[in-house]
């Protein structure tokens, strides 16, 4: 009733505005659109419906719940409105006493009133009107807006565009030429500034930056060094690489301890040496595939046919092994092999681990003391011609020989500790302290004894240790978690005879029956017997004592 | 039944352990007592682990299997 006189207020008001407002406003707009929608569906009407009701009040009802006959003017809604709501005879209790609270409501103060109403309202319709309120009424259309945006659009090559402003608004706040620019700037600068020939297909990946990458030491830069004289000594390097062997194999000539396979060695030839020999432009080195055969666990590394997965193979062989000899050697051997014998070391390690290590270590110093490449046979034997190229070599050889020296000291003294340090397994218990296992000796002993007495034959597998010996030290740990409780309860710091033996008692190890004397003497050894006597004797009168009271001691403790 | 003449356990050991995981100060004997208890503790362990291993398996005795099934129940009993 009340809500139909509001409505007419409403309905007046919305036609004034609608004649004032001019029609490009979005007001107006929204005004239209809430017109064109269906008129809300009130509650009351509703509870009518839900209530037992006479035919009469169907009708009403049907057109305005269905959209389509909804459909009426804006100006008729509010005139037919209140009819039904007149019509309503209520009958049932139900019906009545919902009209009775719609009255009550209609007394209720006008603003509670209303707001319950617009809960209940909400239709599309009634949201376009609040929001049509919210705007300003007043405002002028939108179109200069509209056109002023089209022409960035267009400046900015997006001719197809909507002109709907939504879309257009968060582009246009971003800079894109601007962006553009900046990608052109991203691009071009390091490569241009830095090194400016570069095709774009080059692998630059270490040359865009002018650090070089970060290798492992054996990839020494100096292998990929820009200089001619150094290139080639890596080729040489490469070449050495297949023909490392070749090495033993003049050594093992000045020995004579292997001249029978020497003779074999002239036959055979490794592919990969000879392309490398024919890049170097020695092609007379002796090969080296029957010596290899001599020491069968190298033979992987030659046969590689990649360069450089075999070079850091070699080295890093070397590194350990030169550590191990230079301990035994002396300081004027170990400047002289500074010089460049190194690469030759780890080949006469494994000489002399194959053959008598003494013979060996004899010769191998007495060759760094003398001629000190004389170990790298085929070089120094054949290619005497070519001395710049071989002089070349070896400076190379012993640069990288200096840069392995002062890699190799570090290497092997960690590979010596970590071994030690693992032969002691201390656990680290609760509170951050480390303790060393029991022994598994000890709980052998022990348990065989038991199983012994017991009447079995006593053998304990190994696995069948183990697995007591971490029993043990799981029971090492209860117990002393255990007293650490005790020696609290008690006021103090220290764990004391007494804390154990309430525990004992609490394990009813210590009955009326058996002290703890009489345990220790059937379990312990003498001496521990003795040492055990020794002091607490009085305890032991304490004790008994405490026996008595041991049923109260028990369920405090 | 008590282990042989030799050093029967190793004291600086068995204290280091109590030490480590009490984290107080232990009085003189307490670590023979404690190994006491331990014996009686493993004579327990041996007796059920070979009466479990009886059962189980016939005439296997003491295995480690049946060190495994057994030793839960003993160190529950052995709580204080």
């Amino acid at each position: 009733m009340s809500e139909s006189a509001r409505k007419k207020q409403r309905t007046s008001t919305r036609e004034s505005e609608g004649q004032d407002g001019t029609e490009g406003t979005l007001y107006a707009d929204l005004h239209a659109h809430a017109h064109l929608n269906p008129k809300p569906v009130t509650p009351f009407r509703r509870a009518a419906s839900a209530g037992v009701t006479p035919n009469s009040r169907r009708t009403p009802n049907v057109p305005i719940r269905t959209p389509g006959t909804g459909a009426r003017t804006p100006r008729g809604g509010p005139a037919t409105r209140p009819i039904p709501s007149r019509r309503t005879a209520p009958t049932t209790p139900h019906a009545i006493r919902a009209l009775r609270e719609r009255a009550h409501a209609a007394r209720t103060p006008g603003h509670t009133r209303r707001r319950s109403g617009r809960i209940q309202r909400e239709t599309p319709r009634d949201i376009l009107r609040d929001l049509s309120r919210v705007l300003a009424r007043n405002t002028q259309p939108t179109e200069p807006h509209l056109q002023a945006r089209p022409p960035r659009n267009s400046a900015l090559d997006f001719p197809e565009i909507e002109d709907g402003p939504d879309p257009a608004v968060p582009r246009l706040s971003m800079p894109l030429e601007d962006m553009y620019d900046d990608d052109s700037i991203h691009e071009a600068p390091p490569r241009q500034s830095l090194l400016p020939h570069l095709p774009d297909d080059v692998d630059n990946g270490t040359i865009q930056s002018l650090e070089f990458g970060r290798r492992a030491i054996s990839e020494d830069p100096r292998m990929f060094g820009t200089r001619v004289s150094e290139r080639f000594a890596d080729l040489t390097e490469l070449g050495m690489d297949g023909e490392e062997y070749e090495i033993d194999g003049t050594f093992i000539n000045r020995r004579q301890t292997l001249d029978p396979q020497h003779a074999f060695q002239e036959g055979t030839d490794d592919d990969t040496t000879t392309d490398i020999r024919a890049l170097t432009g020695r092609r007379d080195g002796r090969p080296s595939d029957v010596d290899l055969g001599v020491f069968g666990d190298l033979d992987d590394e030659v046969d590689e046919p990649t360069f450089r997965f075999t070079i850091p193979q070699r080295i890093q062989a070397a590194a350990p092994e030169d550590q191990d000899e230079e301990e035994g050697l002396d300081a004027s051997a170990y400047d002289e092999r500074q010089n460049g014998v190194y690469n030759d070391e780890p080949l006469i390690d494994e000489q002399a681990d194959d053959n008598e290590a003494g013979e060996a270590a004899a010769t191998a110093e007495g060759e760094d003391a003398t001629g000190v490449f004389e170990a790298i046979g085929w070089e120094s034997e054949h290619d005497v011609e070519d001395d710049a190229e071989l002089e070349a070599y070896r400076e190379e050889t012993s640069a990288i020989d200096r840069s392995l020296q002062t890699q190799s000291p570090e290497r092997p003294t960690d590979a010596t500790k970590a071994p030690r340090r693992q032969r002691r397994e201390l656990m680290v218990s609760a509170h951050g302290l480390e303790y060393p296992s029991f022994p598994a000796a000890v709980v052998k002993r022990l348990a065989t004894g038991f199983a012994k007495s017991q009447g079995s034959n006593g053998k304990l597998s190994k696995d069948t240790v183990a697995v007591l010996a971490q029993t043990s030290d799981w029971f090492f740990e209860q117990v002393s978690e255990d007293l650490a409780a005790y020696a609290r309860h008690g006021g103090r710091k220290m764990i004391e005879e007494s804390d154990v033996i309430a525990i004992m008692k609490r394990q009813r190890q210590i009955t009326s029956n058996s002290t703890v004397f009489s345990l220790a003497q059937k379990l312990l050894p003498r001496e521990l017997l003795q040492q055990l006597r020794m002091e607490p004797l009085p305890k032991a009168k304490g004790q008994r004592q405490k026996r008595k009271r041991m049923e109260t001691i028990d369920e405090e403790s | 039944m008590a282990p042989a003449a030799k050093p029967p356990y190793p004291r600086a050991t068995l204290r280091k352990t109590l030490r480590a995981h009490t984290n107080q100060p232990l009085s003189k004997n307490v670590d023979i007592l404690v190994f006491l208890n331990y014996a009686l503790f493993m004579q327990r362990l041996i007796r059920e682990a070979g009466i479990a291993g009886k059962q189980a398996g016939g005439s296997a005795g003491v295995t480690a299997r049946s060190v495994r099934k057994v030793r839960g129940d003993c160190l529950r009993g052995f709580r204080g």
